[in-house]
């Protein structure tokens, strides 16, 4: 990213420098305003889910999705990590409301709690084309987006994009199961790696 | 379809306040506890948004765009993506907050209800930014297979673009 912001800048400044120098600065500050304005429409999109996200763990909601997540989680990811199946069970549920940003903060955690367990090759690069393609029932910052700009129809996107959405990730996940395949037997650990390194040398 | 679809968003808020009105939970300390973390979420989003959107005015004044995407029109054309919403194809895996302020703009541009418009939102409800994923979700932890994913997630957001704008033709 900071190479292309970087690229980028500098290929349209020296555009303009060559061409109409004296709208740089307006297309600069006009640009930075609408960024306000996009933030602001998501600060509204975010309040509603993540007031309601937060009364779905008070009541005990959250659990019990993650509780419902876990067989189909435990099979993709191959894992019997409670702690870390917990985290996934967040971030998937998060995924599917449609505020990936909300979905972060579970999607590390899960992925340095994934890092120490045995088959962490395979389940990282699960966890990782599911966030990638993440599959979602609704398309909450879209619809907000739509909403802000008077759309006639803002919910009509929704079957559309679950279809699209649902083709990525069963696609994604095909294609990880038959690239990256999971280990069966329990991979060697740093130590005894370096104990059969050692043995071979 | 699209009805019954319309209805989904308040019956979950209703069965979900019933449900925690059941379970006791004082709903609206909960709530607004919850809208609080809204804020600081946008606050660690918002630079990047709006450094997105000061290059995107810069991109599109400068005439650079559009050369730009004169040259992968031919591309687009051959998969059926509307090369108007070419620059936001691009954008998506780098950037999630850089493709709202694009997604914006073309939504602005063409307007809301349009073929490109809803083209643009299904494309971008398609997948999440990869690169941004690898790079926060992975940052520190050393994984071999990583490239491997990011090929197989790149690979699976073009081919669900390419269906979106297939089923915005169609539904």
């Amino acid at each position: 990213m900071n190479t292309l912001f970087t690229l980028v800048f500098l290929a349209c400044a020296f555009l303009l420098l060559c061409t109409s120098p004296d709208t740089f600065l307006a297309a600069l500050l006009e640009g930075a305003g609408k960024g306000a304005t996009v933030c602001l429409s998501l600060v509204a999109t975010y309040s509603v889910w993540l007031g309601l996200m937060r009364v779905w763990e008070d009541s005990g909601l959250a659990r019990g999705i993650s509780k419902l997540l876990k067989p189909l989680s435990k099979r993709l990811f191959k894992t019997e990590d409670e702690e870390a199946l917990q985290a996934i069970s967040m971030n998937l549920s998060v995924n599917l409301l449609g505020i990936s940003g909300a979905a972060t903060p579970y999607g590390i955690q899960a992925a340095n709690l994934l890092d120490k367990t045995e088959n962490a090759e395979y389940s990282s690069a699960m966890l990782f084309v599911l966030n990638a393609t993440s599959i979602q029932l609704i398309p909450t910052a879209i619809i907000g987006v739509r909403v802000a700009l008077h759309s006639a129809n803002p919910t009509d996107v929704i079957v559309p994009t679950f279809l699209a959405t649902l083709l990525s990730t069963v696609l994604g996940v095909c294609l990880t199961k038959a690239f990256i395949k999971p280990v069966r037997a329990l991979a060697p650990t740093p130590l005894l790696r370096k104990a059969r390194e050692a043995g071979t040398r | 379809m699209t009805r019954i679809f319309a209805l989904t968003i308040p019956l979950i808020f209703l069965a979900s306040f019933l449900f925690a009105l059941f379970r006791k939970v004082k709903i609206y300390d909960s709530f607004t506890e919850g809208v609080k973390g809204a804020i600081p979420l946008i606050v660690s989003i918002f630079p990047y948004i709006a450094a997105v959107t000061m290059l995107c005015k810069l991109l599109e004044i400068s005439g650079l765009e559009k050369w730009l995407t004169e040259r992968i029109a031919p591309f687009f054309e051959f998969t059926g993506i509307p090369t108007e919403i070419a620059s936001l194809v691009m954008m998506k895996p780098l950037s999630g907050s850089g493709s709202i302020a694009v997604l914006t703009q073309i939504l602005e541009r063409y307007g809301v209800d349009s073929y490109a418009a809803r083209c643009a939102c299904v494309a971008y409800g398609t997948s999440d930014t990869v690169f941004y994923i690898g790079a926060v979700y992975f940052a520190g932890l050393k994984r071999k297979k990583m490239p491997a994913a990011l090929a197989i997630s790149i690979f699976s957001y073009l081919a669900a673009v390419i269906f979106s704008c297939f089923l915005c033709r169609i539904l």
